[in-house]
C-alpha cells in the first residue's frame, strides 16, 4: 500500500467503527464478542464478517475460550492493528489539512 | 475500496466523525469518574457534615448521624461496585487486572485504617484523639489512592484531588474535633464534587 493512500482494510464504514472502538479500549485489553456487538449495534453475522477481514490483515486477534462451561470469544486489536489505525488517523488529518 | 459496502464512499471528515463517535461509545466501558466523584463527594458532604453539625454542642456526634453516615457509605460502596461491574462487563486484560488490584487496594487500605483506630482505642487514646486519628487516616487512605489512580489512568483531576484530600485532611487535623469533621465534609467532599465537575467538563479520560 502506498504511503499516501488510506488503508483500505480500515477505510470502510463498518470496519472503521470496529477498529476505532477497539482502539479506544486500553492497550492490552480484549472485549467479549457480545459486548462489542452491542456497542456497535451490528448483527453477529455482520460483525463476524468484518472481524474475519481484520483478522486476515493481522489487525485483530480473536481468542476463543471457556468461561465455566460456556464458550466465550474475545476480540482485541493487535499492535499491528493499533499502528495501522494510528497511521490511518494521521493520514485522515493530513488529507483534511491539505483540503483547507 | 468499499468492497462490502458498495456505493458508500467515505469522506475523510465523515471518517473522523465516526472515530470520534466510537470513542464516545467505547467510553461506556470505562467507569464514569464524574459519577463516582459525585457520589462519594455527596456522601462525604452529607456524612461528615452531619457528624460535624451534631457534635457542635458536646464534641460527640449523634448516634443517628453516625448511622446515616454509615448507611450512606454502604449504599455508595454497593453503587460503586455495581457501576464497575456494569461498565466493565465483557472487558478482560490489562485494565481489568489494574481495576481489580485498585479496588482491593481500597479494601486493604480501609481495613488497615480500622485496625489502627482500634489499636489506638485499645492503647487508651481519648475519644477526641480516636476521632481525629480516624478522620486523618481516612483522608490519608483516600488521598494516596486518588494519587495512585491519577498515576494509573494519567488523570490530572484525580491526582490533584488526591493531593488536595491528603493536605486538607492533614492540616485539618489541627482543627480538632468537631472542626475536623467540617474540613472533611467541605474540603474533602467539596473537593470531590469539584473534581466531578472538572472531569465532566474535560470529558472521559481516553476521549
Amino acid at each position: 500500500m502506498p504511503d499516501d493512500e488510506l488503508d483500505p482494510v480500515i477505510h470502510a464504514q463498518a470496519r472503521l467503527r470496529v477498529v476505532a472502538t477497539l482502539a479506544a479500549l486500553g492497550e492490552g485489553d480484549r472485549i467479549a464478542f457480545p459486548r462489542l456487538r452491542r456497542l456497535l449495534d451490528m448483527t453477529a453475522g455482520n460483525l463476524s464478517t468484518h472481524l474475519r477481514r481484520l483478522e486476515e490483515a493481522d489487525y485483530v486477534m480473536i481468542t476463543k475460550t471457556y468461561e465455566g462451561r460456556s464458550p466465550a470469544t474475545y476480540v482485541a486489536l493487535t499492535p499491528t492493528g493499533r499502528l495501522a489505525f494510528d497511521r490511518y488517523s494521521r493520514r485522515l488529518l493530513d488529507l483534511l489539512g491539505s483540503a483547507r | 475500496m468499499d468492497d462490502d459496502e458498495p456505493g458508500t464512499a467515505l469522506a475523510p471528515h465523515d471518517a473522523l466523525a465516526i472515530i470520534a463517535g466510537q470513542r464516545a461509545v467505547a467510553a461506556r466501558t470505562y467507569p464514569s469518574a464524574t459519577l463516582l466523584f459525585g457520589l462519594w463527594g455527596t456522601v462525604w458532604l452529607l456524612g461528615y457534615g452531619l457528624l460535624w453539625l451534631t457534635s457542635l454542642d458536646d464534641d460527640t456526634p449523634a448516634v443517628w448521624a453516625a448511622v446515616v453516615a454509615a448507611v450512606a457509605t454502604i449504599v455508595a460502596m454497593v453503587t460503586t461496585a455495581w457501576h464497575m461491574v456494569v461498565r466493565t462487563h465483557g472487558i478482560r486484560g490489562r485494565s481489568a487486572l489494574q481495576g481489580a488490584m485498585y479496588g482491593w487496594a481500597w479494601f486493604v487500605g480501609f481495613l488497615a485504617q480500622g485496625v489502627i483506630v482500634s489499636a489506638l482505642a485499645n492503647a487508651g487514646a481519648t475519644p477526641v484523639v480516636i476521632s481525629l486519628a480516624a478522620n486523618a487516616m481516612a483522608t490519608m487512605v483516600v488521598g494516596l489512592l486518588y494519587l495512585a489512580g491519577g498515576v494509573l489512568w494519567e488523570s490530572y483531576p484525580m491526582y490533584g484531588l488526591g493531593a488536595w484530600v491528603l493536605l486538607t485532611g492533614a492540616f485539618g487535623s489541627f482543627a480538632g474535633i468537631p472542626g475536623s469533621y467540617a474540613v472533611l465534609a467541605f474540603a474533602g467532599g467539596g473537593g470531590m464534587l469539584a473534581a466531578a465537575v472538572v472531569v465532566k467538563v474535560c470529558g472521559p479520560r481516553r476521549a
